[in-house]
C-alpha cells in the first residue's frame, strides 16, 4: 500500500508549516494589518497609555469570551454570560457595601457565577435541554435579578481597597490585566493540555461518538457551563474594579462582542474546533478596531458601520486563508 | 429488444480530476453502450466516487472529454442528458415526503403553484415500476434504511433514461430487496439503459455486470469483460498485489468463560442467552433490524436491560460504558460516522480517544500529551493505515482507513472482550483481509470476540460458532463443523417473510 505515505509524517515544508499555522490562527494576519494601519495613522496608538487602557477595557470581555469559547467547543452556546456578569457584579457590590469585606465580595461574585453556570450545566448536560433556550432563560433571570436588587441604579459603597486596586500595577501592567492574563493562560493549559480539555473537544466534535468512547458527556458539559459561569462571576467583579461601582446593566451589551470575538478568532460554533488562543486573537481584533477608530476621532455611528464591514471582510479573509491548502 | 447501437451512451477520454493541484483521478477512459452493465471497481479511496461525481455532473472534470450520445459536453447535466445517480450516502430530504423527494429536481406544475397530485402520481408510478409498496405521502425519515434506498433509486430513475449510476446500492438492503433491485437492473438493461454499478461485493459484480473498469490510486488499471476475468485476477488488480491465501486460521478457544449472558431482554430483543469463551469468536448472523446491534450495544453498557450479564464471572449491574471498558470490554460500532469518528479531529486524537492514558507518559495526572504522537504513529504503522500525517483530520481518510483507525482505538485499550459490529462494512478487500487477520490474531491471543456481521462469508470464515437472530430472538446456533450458509440465511430471513405475510 502507500508505504511512502505512512512513513515520515513529520518534516513538513516551510510552506506547509506556514499554512497550518494560518489555519490555526486565521485572525493573525488581520491583526497585523490593523496594527500597521492604526500605528501609521495615529501616533498615540502604540503608546503605553493606550495599550494599558485597551487591556483594561477588554478584560471583562476576554473573561466572558474564554467561557464562551469552551461552550462553543462543546457545540453549545451560553447567552447568559453577559447578564451573569451584571448579576454577579450587583450581588457582590451589595454584599461589599453591607460588609465592606473585599474577600466576601470576591467569594460572592464567584459563587453567583458558579450558581448560574451550575444551573445551565445541569439543565443542558443532564436534562438534555437545548442550550440556546436554556441560557436564554437564565439570561433573563440574571438580568432581572441584577435590576431588581439594584433598583436599576449603580450600587454605591464599593470598599476603598477595591478602588485602589484599579490603580495597582504589577510588572508594569495594570493588576486587572495581569489577572486576566493569568486566567487566560490557565484556560489555555486546561483546554489544550489536559485530558479534560481533550474530552471537551471530542464531545463537541461528535457527542454520540464521545458517549460510545466512554466519555461522561453530561458531566463534561456541566463542568464547561460551570466554569463559564465562574468566569462570568470574576468578570463581574472586575467590572466593579474598572468602573468603581457595580452597574446593573454592565455586561448586558457585551454578549455580541463576546460571541464576535470568539468566532472571529476561528472557534467553530458547531463544536470540536477552536482554542482559547484563537479567541485571544479574535477579541484583540475587536479591541484594536475600537481603540484605533476612537483615536482617529471617528464618530460613534460611523464606527459601527466600519466595524460591521471590517468584521465580515475580516471573517471572509480568514475563512479563505484557512481553506487554502 | 434493442440491438447494440454503435453510438455509446456515455464515453469518456482521459478523464482527470485534481483538487487544488492534487490529482485524485487520472487517465480514465471508457465507453458505455446501451444495455450494458459496467462495474466500476477499486478499493476505498481508489477514485470511484470522484469518477462517479464527474459522470453525474456533481464535479467538473479538470481534464479529459465526456461524450454523451456522441456529443461532447463540458459538464454533465443529469436531467438534460438522461443520467441519474444513486449515491452511497443517501441524498434525501428526510423531512419531506416520498413523493416530494422523488420529484424534487423537476416538480410538476408552475413555480409557486406546484401540482402536488401529479407529483404523487409520478412518485407512485416510479415506485410501482420498482415493484415496491411505499406510501408516497410518508415522510422519508419514517422509512427504514432499505426503503429509503428504494426511494433514492426511484428518484434517480426519473431522469436516468440513458445512464444509471448505482454507488453501493445494496449495502442497506435486505436479501429480498436486493433481488428486486437486480431484477429491475435487468429490466432496465433490456430497455437499453446503460448502468454503472459500483459495489464492494464481488458476488454481485459477477452476477450482474458485463464489463468492468478497475481503478487503483486514481488511475484506471484495467478494463475488460467480466466473463473473461477470473475473480481472483480482478481482486488482485484492485489491490495491486498478490493476495495472500484468503483463509484465516482459527485456533481452538479455551474453556474459560469470558462473557455470560442469561435471559437478556429489552424493548428490542427477548430472552437472549449465550456465553463466549476466551479465544472464541462467536458470530451473530441475522437481517438488519433483527436486534443484533442492540444486543451488542447492551453488552457494552450503552442500553438498559433486564436479565444477567456476567464478565469474567462477575455480574454487571446497570453497567455504563466506563465500567465495561474497565472490565476490558470494547465495542466497535457499525455506524462509524455517527457513533465512532470525531470527524474534524486528527487521526492521532481519534486513536487515543478511548484510552488516552495508554498513549501518554505523564508526571501530573491528567496533564500533557507527551508520547501520544509516537504511540499513535505506532498504531498507524501496525494497522497499515494509509494517511499523510497523524495530524490530518480523520474525515479526510477513506472508509477502510477510517475503520482501521476505529479498530486501532479499541485495540489500544488492550481489550479482553471485543464486540465487533460490522467490522468490515464499506471496507475494501485489502483492508478487509487485514482486519480479518487481526480478528483471528485477537482470538488466538485469548480475547473473546463477538462478531456481528451481515457478510455471511465473513462470519463463516472467522467464527467458531454462529448464532442466528431474528426479530429480537436467537433462533439457531451452529457449531463450526455444522456451518451451512443456506440454512443460516433461511433461518435468519424466514420470519421476516412470515411477518410480511401475516
Amino acid at each position: 500500500m502507500d508505504r511512502a505515505l505512512t512513513q515520515n509524517p513529520q518534516a513538513p515544508t516551510e510552506k506547509a508549516r506556514w499554512h497550518s499555522w494560518i489555519k490555526q490562527y486565521p485572525a493573525a494576519p488581520i491583526i497585523v494589518v490593523l496594527l500597521v494601519a492604526f500605528s501609521t495613522l495615529s501616533p498615540y496608538f502604540l503608546t503605553a497609555g493606550n495599550i494599558e487602557s485597551v487591556l483594561i477595557a477588554n478584560s471583562v470581555i476576554m473573561l466572558g469570551a474564554i467561557g464562551m469559547t469552551m461552550v462553543f467547543l462543546t457545540g453549545g452556546i451560553d447567552l447568559s454570560i453577559s447578564t451573569v456578569i451584571s448579576a454577579s457584579a450587583v450581588i457582590a457590590g451589595i454584599v461589599m457595601a453591607q460588609t465592606d469585606s473585599i474577600s466576601l465580595g470576591i467569594a460572592t461574585a464567584l459563587a453567583t457565577g458558579l450558581a448560574f453556570g451550575a444551573l445551565n450545566g445541569f439543565l443542558i448536560g443532564y436534562c438534555k435541554l437545548n442550550p440556546f433556550i436554556t441560557t436564554m432563560g437564565t439570561q433573563l433571570v440574571a438580568r432581572g435579578i441584577a435590576f431588581l436588587l439594584s433598583q436599576g441604579i449603580a450600587v454605591k459603597g464599593t470598599p476603598f481597597g477595591l478602588m485602589d486596586f484599579s490603580f495597582a500595577v504589577v510588572l508594569g501592567l495594570p493588576a486587572v490585566s495581569i489577572i486576566t492574563l493569568v486566567i487566560t493562560m490557565l484556560f489555555i493549559v486546561l483546554l489544550g493540555y489536559t485530558s479534560w480539555g481533550r474530552e471537551v473537544l471530542l464531545l463537541g466534535s461528535n457527542r454520540s461518538a464521545a458517549r460510545y468512547s466512554g466519555i461522561n458527556t453530561a458531566r463534561t458539559e456541566l463542568s464547561v457551563y460551570l466554569l463559564a459561569g465562574g468566569l462570568a462571576g470574576i468578570a463581574g467583579l472586575i467590572s466593579i474594579i474598572n468602573l468603581g461601582n457595580a452597574i446593573p446593566g454592565v455586561g448586558d451589551t457585551l454578549l455580541l462582542i463576546i460571541i464576535g470575538g470568539v468566532v472571529l478568532g476561528g472557534t467553530s460554533m458547531t463544536g470540536g474546533e477552536g482554542s482559547v488562543m484563537r479567541t485571544v486573537l479574535g477579541v484583540a481584533i475587536l479591541a484594536i478596531l475600537t481603540s484605533g477608530l476612537n483615536l482617529l476621532g471617528i464618530p460613534f455611528y460611523d464606527q459601527l458601520i466600519i466595524q460591521g464591514v471590517l468584521i465580515f471582510v475580516g471573517n471572509g479573509l480568514a475563512q479563505h486563508l484557512s481553506r487554502r491548502r | 429488444m434493442f440491438t447494440k447501437q454503435p453510438i455509446a451512451s456515455l464515453s469518456v477520454l482521459g478523464l482527470a480530476k485534481a483538487f487544488s493541484g492534487k490529482t485524485v483521478v487520472k487517465d480514465v477512459s471508457f465507453s458505455l453502450y446501451p444495455g450494458e452493465i459496467v462495474a466500476l471497481v477499486g478499493e476505498n479511496g481508489a477514485g470511484k466516487s470522484t469518477t462517479k461525481n464527474m459522470l453525474c455532473g456533481l464535479l467538473p472534470p479538470s481534464e479529459g472529454e465526456i461524450q454523451v450520445a456522441g456529443q461532447t459536453v463540458t459538464v454533465v447535466d443529469g436531467k438534460q442528458h438522461g443520467i441519474g445517480a444513486v449515491h452511497q450516502e443517501l441524498s434525501l430530504f428526510s423531512s419531506l415526503s416520498v413523493a416530494q423527494n422523488i420529484c424534487i429536481s423537476d416538480l410538476p406544475g408552475k413555480p409557486g403553484r406546484i401540482d402536488w397530485p401529479a407529483c404523487r402520481q409520478i412518485a407512485e408510478q416510479q415506485l410501482a415500476q420498482l415493484g415496491v409498496d411505499v406510501d408516497v405521502n410518508q415522510r422519508v425519515e419514517n422509512l427504514g434504511a432499505g426503503k429509503q434506498q428504494i426511494v433514492e433509486i426511484a428518484k434517480a430513475l426519473l431522469h436516468a433514461s440513458k445512464v444509471l449510476i448505482l454507488d453501493e446500492p445494496t449495502t442497506s438492503l435486505t436479501a429480498p430487496e436486493r433481488e428486486r433491485l437486480f431484477t429491475l437492473m435487468r429490466r432496465l438493461k433490456k430497455q437499453g439503459v446503460a448502468i454503472i454499478f459500483i459495489s464492494h461485493f464481488m458476488d454481485e459484480i459477477y452476477q450482474m455486470s458485463d464489463k468492468f473498469i478497475c481503478l487503483r490510486d486514481g488511475r484506471q488499471v484495467g478494463s475488460g469483460n467480466i466473463a473473461d476475468t477470473p475473480r481472483r485476477e480482478l481482486e488482485e488488480m484492485m489491490v495491486g498485489r498478490t493476495l495472500d491465501e484468503a483463509k484465516v486460521t482459527l485456533t481452538p478457544p479455551s474453556t474459560e468463560l469470558a462473557v455470560q449472558v442469561e435471559r437478556l431482554s429489552s424493548h428490542y430483543f427477548h430472552d437472549i442467552s449465550f456465553s463466549i469463551r476466551r479465544g472464541e469468536v462467536l458470530g451473530i448472523a441475522g437481517l438488519m433490524g433483527a436486534g443484533r446491534t442492540e444486543v451488542a450495544e447492551t453488552l457494552f453498557g450503552l442500553r438498559p436491560f433486564e436479565g444477567r450479564l456476567l464478565v469474567d464471572g462477575e455480574q454487571m449491574i446497570k453497567p455504563n460504558v466506563r465500567q465495561m471498558k474497565q472490565r476490558g470490554v470494547c465495542y466497535l460500532t457499525e455506524d462509524r460516522r455517527r457513533n465512532g469518528l470525531f470527524g474534524v479531529r486528527s487521526v492521532k486524537e481519534n486513536l487515543s480517544a478511548a484510552k488516552l492514558s495508554r498513549f501518554v507518559q505523564r508526571r501530573v495526572k491528567g496533564m500533557g500529551f507527551r508520547g501520544e504522537a509516537s504511540q499513535a504513529q505506532e498504531w498507524v504503522e501496525q494497522l497499515n493505515i494509509s494517511v499523510p500525517s497523524i495530524d490530518e483530520a480523520v474525515s479526510s481518510l477513506s472508509g477502510g482507513n477510517q475503520q482501521k483507525v476505529l479498530l486501532g482505538r479499541w485495540l489500544a485499550t488492550l481489550p479482553r472482550v471485543c464486540i465487533l459490529d460490522e467490522p468490515t462494512k464499506g471496507v475494501d478487500i485489502g483492508a478487509k483481509f487485514e482486519i480479518h487477520k487481526k480478528i483471528a490474531a485477537l482470538a488466538a491471543s485469548g480475547v473473546a470476540v463477538l462478531l456481528v456481521s451481515s457478510d455471511l462469508p465473513e462470519l463463516l470464515d472467522l467464527s467458531h460458532r454462529i448464532l442466528v437472530m431474528r426479530t429480537g430472538h436467537i433462533v439457531g446456533e451452529f457449531a463450526r463443523e455444522d456451518f451451512d450458509a443456506v440454512e443460516i440465511i433461511s433461518l435468519a430471513a424466514s420470519s421476516a417473510f412470515e411477518k410480511q405475510r401475516a
